[in-house]
């Protein structure tokens, strides 16, 4: 990638601190310039993460920088840990920090004597990938560092594992995710990685029946939860009725429980209706093809994408919006295209496709094009419901809308 | 979960103490939220430049977070505007980033036509090492255009300020000889605009030429031209260093013209510039000035022992300060990033009616733990007016300042501190205080 017109990806580094940000009782430490923290408080801002008195920078010198000296640091975790008394202090990489070879893991285990909270380390500066790189490794140190050894099972009670406020409509997935799961079997939510959650409910997220996997950078994590406490998992992110009813039935499986015939009933008859939209859509195929794009996170692309071949309209493009790396083995057709230049040219050639997308990849289209945001960044207005999901039924409600919309311009 | 205010103030420095910044001390050791950054100074500067392009060579997050700056402003051009980047990755910092640099220079060139470019490093670059002073002087020669280098890492400076202080001097390089044309420059205006100012209305009045105003608003030609100016105003100190400059190269003298609030100074300014002008001094400025120091005595009474903290002002924090403590008023704490030998003589004269406490500006968080324990009427600077006013705090807000220059300063500070001393006098009734 040379020149980068837009925005670029967020780093590990900036996936790592929104989620931690969700993390309640807990105080983030950065060893870096103040102003990366600075300036990144208007973004933290719009993804609906709270930094008041969560989020601190030491601020570097260039004495610092030369000597290697990590007093700041020392003193401010001393200090944040008198002041604030927070169960945990995650200390966070800089860039500069990562580059000059600062021992943060070090740090964290000598100072952890001379402290209350619990020190954790995060080494990474934003060099090791993006932000899917950063929610994999997030996922997985907490899990590794903050659960309690013993953990004793609760009945009905699950956990989410890969929520991720840097996505769209984060919050509205997991509220979506949660009824469904409380009626179709009526288990309530512990826990969220990382969203709304706290030290505590991470210290025994091992109580739970179930580990719901919606994303797959929070596989690592399953895992470890799988060896740690013996933890059942399922990664799905259900777009679409049938994908919902599926993932219901497979939870079910694991649960030992079926789920609410009612409300299986209710998404069967609802997966049959958008039938009737194929149909359509083979109609209107002989006169104009519907086609789509997709852009967005992994689960995002290939949930969306399946669900949408389900109503008939042929995804042309599936365009990730992350590396592929901490996915195992992608779809051959979700392809990541690093070169910025590249989606700019796949975009601006689009005609009459319906793309879901980022506000971004929206300005690049012609108005000939229907566009729904669906990703991130979102640049255009605000972020404030938290009842409007992707996920689910009623993400899917509102995706069969948008499409009814797109096929009026076919017509 | 609570700091002892009580402890902060303690480890604080008296002004007294102070000889040179490094003698002013953080409230804390850990920040929030800390200054801002001087990359973000730097694309405040080149938003002001029409046709130039500001090339940030970064991390995902320095270049993120620039663009989103960018994204809805009307000076970039917004999305599609005047700022873009080159992002840096493991490889860069192991093998060097040029080669990358030039690469991404070949589609600005060709998809931007920019007439300038400054290209901002951050602070990887400088631990690293590229030379991007060479790498601009290349990409200078090879394109026929100015690419400029503007160094913008955080951990050898303060705040954002050295960002725009360095935007603007660089411009210096692409400045000309020309004949004068018995204009006079702005430099150093961040925010608001010059023409709503009352020094501006002195100067269309006297039939004075505005020529360039960097960075508030001006092209790249203007830049070019900028050496035809007869004087140069310096209203603000990052200015001083490309007034300098072009004082060295082009023979221009400058006239420091700052958001001074007292009244003599102001007047001393007037009668500098419009000395190197040549030019009568208007005789209304006279009136102007009487008019600022009746304003004075008519509210020195209700400003008397009103104690503050200092926070971040579009004023020259020394000089407001000293105006405040000879009208009676106390500072408690004055939260400053810079101190210089020019601040030396003001500090003297607060030193005459009291010894404040001195630290870094921008740590809003443990602040609110001291307020607790120093109480005061009034806080000059951002703060969240609510949190503030359970604490009997009344914000004393400035912002209109920034496009303010002349008598009419001092005029809007007295105004505005009135009308927050009664604030706070109301808040503290409302808590029984």
């Amino acid at each position: 990638m040379s020149l980068c017109r837009y925005l670029p990806v967020p780093s590990d580094r900036m996936g790592i601190i929104w989620s931690l940000l969700s993390v309640k009782d807990s105080i983030i430490l950065e060893y870096g310039p103040a102003g990366t923290t600075h300036f990144s408080m208007g973004f933290y801002g719009t993804l609906g993460v709270d930094w008041q008195h969560r989020l601190f920078t030491t601020h570097m010198n260039e004495d610092d920088v030369v000597m290697g000296d990590v007093t700041r640091l020392e003193e401010a975790i001393v200090e944040l840990d008198k002041s604030y008394e927070p169960k945990v202090i995650f200390v966070v990489a800089s860039s500069i920090s990562a580059v000059i070879g600062t021992d943060i893991k070090g740090v964290c285990n000598y100072m952890q004597k001379e402290v209350q909270a619990k020190l954790v380390a995060f080494e990474q500066g934003g060099f090791r990938g993006d932000y899917s790189i950063g929610l994999t490794e997030v996922y997985k140190l907490l899990v590794n560092n903050l659960p309690c050894k013993e953990q004793k099972k609760r009945k009905k009670v699950f956990n989410i594992i890969g929520a991720s406020m840097g996505s769209y409509r984060a919050a509205s997935d997991v509220w979506e995710l949660q009824n469904l799961i409380r009626e179709a079997f009526g288990y309530e939510l512990h826990t969220c990685l990382c969203h709304e959650t706290s030290v505590d409910e991470i210290g025994d997220i091992g109580t739970a029946e179930i580990n719901l996997v919606m994303r797959q950078e929070g596989l690592p994590a399953a895992e470890v939860l799988k060896n740690k406490f013996d933890m059942p998992f399922v990664v799905s992110a259900p777009y679409g009725y049938a994908a919902t009813l599926t993932w219901l039935e497979e939870v079910g499986k694991i649960l030992g429980q079926l789920p609410d015939v009612k409300m299986c009933a209710r998404l069967r008859l609802k997966a049959q209706n958008t039938a009737s939209l194929k149909m359509y859509a083979m109609m209107m195929g002989r006169k104009k093809t519907p086609q789509a794009a997709v852009i967005g996170e992994y689960d995002l692309v290939k949930g969306l994408s399946a669900f949408l071949r389900s109503v008939g309209i042929d995804v042309k493009y599936k365009l990730c919006s992350h590396s592929l790396k901490s996915i195992v083995e992608p779809e051959l057709d979700i392809q990541y295209i690093s070169v910025e230049k590249e989606k700019i040219d796949i975009l601006k050639k689009m005609q009459k496709t319906l793309v879901l997308a980022d506000d971004v990849s929206h300005r690049l289209c012609d108005s000939s094009n229907v566009v729904v945001r669906v990703s991130a960044p979102f640049i255009d207005g605000a972020q404030i419901a938290t009842h409007l999901p992707l996920l689910g039924e009623k993400g899917t409600d509102f995706l069969l809308e948008t499409i009814e919309a797109y096929y009026q311009t076919l017509a | 979960m609570a700091m002892d205010g009580k402890e902060l103030v303690e480890k604080l420095a008296k002004l007294s103490q102070v000889q040179s910044i490094k003698d002013i001390p953080q409230l804390t050791h850990a920040l929030f939220p800390g200054t801002h950054c001087p990359l973000m100074g730097a694309a405040m500067a080149v938003g002001g430049i029409k046709d130039s392009l500001i090339v940030v060579v970064g991390t995902d997050e320095c270049t993120y977070y620039t663009k989103s700056m960018t994204i809805h402003s009307e000076k970039f051009g917004g999305i599609d505007g005047r700022c873009v980047s080159v992002v840096l990755d493991d490889h860069d910092v192991t093998f060097g980033s040029a080669e990358k640099v030039q690469e991404a220079f070949k589609e600005i060139i060709e998809e931007y036509r920019p007439q300038c470019v400054f290209l901002v490093t951050t602070c990887v670059i400088e631990i690293i090492g590229d030379d991007f002073d060479a790498i601009s002087e290349g990409l200078s020669e090879l394109y026929g255009i100015p690419v400029l280098p503007v160094h913008t890492e955080h951990f050898k400076c303060e705040d954002h300020l050295p960002g725009l202080e360095r935007t603007i001097t660089v411009c210096a390089e692409m400045m000309k000889s020309c004949d004068s044309d018995n204009s006079v420059n702005l430099l150093g205006q961040r925010m608001g605009d010059f023409a709503t100012t009352e020094l501006y209305a002195m100067l269309q009045k006297a039939g004075v030429k505005i020529g360039l105003q960097l960075p508030c608003g001006c092209s790249v030609d203007d830049i070019k031209n900028a050496a035809a100016a007869k004087v140069n105003i310096v209203v603000n100190d990052i200015a001083l260093p490309l007034a300098q400059k072009m004082q060295e190269k082009f023979g221009i003298p400058y006239v420091y013209f700052n958001k001074f609030v007292i009244p003599e100074k102001i007047y001393e300014a007037y009668k500098n510039l419009f000395g190197y002008l040549e030019l009568e001094l208007p005789g209304e400025l006279e009136g102007l000035y009487q008019n600022a120091r009746e304003k004075i005595e008519k509210n020195k009474g209700e400003l008397e022992g009103i104690t503050y903290i200092y926070g971040n002002t579009p004023y020259a924090v020394f000089e407001m300060n000293c105006f405040l403590s000879s009208l009676g008023m106390v500072p408690q704490v004055i939260q400053t990033n810079r101190y210089t030998e020019a601040d030396e003589p003001y500090a003297k004269e607060i030193l005459q009616y009291t010894d404040p406490y001195v630290c870094k500006a921008a740590n809003i968080a443990p602040l609110q733990y001291v307020y607790d324990v120093l109480s005061p009427y009034l806080y000059l600077g951002h703060e969240f007016g609510n949190r503030l006013r359970q604490k009997g705090i009344a914000i004393v807000h400035s912002d209109r300042a920034s496009g303010m220059l002349g008598f009419e300063v001092t005029g809007y500070l007295l105004q505005q501190l009135v009308k927050s001393v009664r604030e706070a006098k109301e808040y503290r009734k409302e808590l029984g205080l």
